[in-house]
């Protein structure tokens, strides 16, 4: 493990967030959507992310980099039923005059957003804490 | 009750090995030397100089819209700045030395 581990463990674990930030963005900015691309309805998507295969323990012994951190492991469809709207003048209401909305929870995206920004800013203080030792080493010795 | 000493190496390994300060500084594992430290000085000095063309690379896409994160720009720049202080520090040593030399009396 070089110096710059830290940095690029930090690193993904920042990139993971930011994913999570840009689906819960798209999340919330199809909340009305009542058509999708492909003819269906938006579903509501989560980001599941997983640790990197590379073991810490190998990664010290073994002075290489492995890889360490995070990534996202894969952007699926949440199962959210869609939520159905009285408008009959709507062009999209079906015969019964509702509309189908995406099942996209608004308490549920804030929440993920705060949780997210955090996240992100938890990365940034271990990267900075990382940034800091290196800083002080290079001090050793100094006046 | 048998308490594991707490070191920042494990144990059972090789320090020099586990830190790969053996192909660094050109030492072979007996500690025979295989390069000199000028080799050695070229090397870090090169790995440097391509952290910050790196940093200066990412910086121009930044600038052109192709870069997808901006932290990977910032962390390539801290990575930048870091080598380039221990470049520093590295060469404020050896003239400190260089210097406690010349100082010397004959």
């Amino acid at each position: 493990m070089d110096l710059f581990a830290a940095f690029a463990i930090s690193g993904s674990g920042m990139s993971v967030e930011k994913t999570r930030l840009d689906v819960t963005a798209l999340n919330i900015a199809n909340m009305h959507s009542t058509r999708a691309g492909s003819g269906q309805l938006y579903q509501p998507l989560t980001v599941i992310s997983q640790a990197k295969a590379g073991s810490f323990a190998t990664a010290f012994s073994q002075a290489q980099n492995a890889a360490l951190g995070a990534q996202v492991a894969e952007v699926r469809a949440t199962l959210a039923a869609p939520r159905l709207v009285y408008e009959p003048g709507h062009p999209d209401a079906d015969a019964k005059g509702m509309v189908a909305y995406p099942g996209v929870n608004v308490v549920n995206e804030m929440v993920t957003m705060i949780s997210a920004t955090r996240a992100y800013e938890a990365n940034v203080a271990a990267l900075n804490a990382a940034r800091i030792m290196a800083t002080r080493a290079l001090e050793i010795g100094g006046n | 009750m048998n308490i594991d000493p707490v070191g920042f190496i494990p144990p059972g390994q090789d320090i020099a090995a586990t830190a790969g300060l053996a192909d660094a500084a050109g030492l072979g594992a007996n500690g025979v030397a295989r390069g000199d430290f000028a080799s050695w000085i070229a090397r870090e000095i090169g790995s440097v100089n391509e952290k910050i063309a790196s940093a200066d690379t990412q910086l121009q896409r930044l600038a052109t819209g192709e870069v997808e994160n901006l932290h990977q720009v910032m962390i390539g720049l801290e990575e930048a700045k870091v080598s380039f202080q221990l470049m520093v520090q590295v060469r404020n040593k050896l003239l400190e030395a260089y210097q406690d030399i010349l100082r010397m009396q004959v």
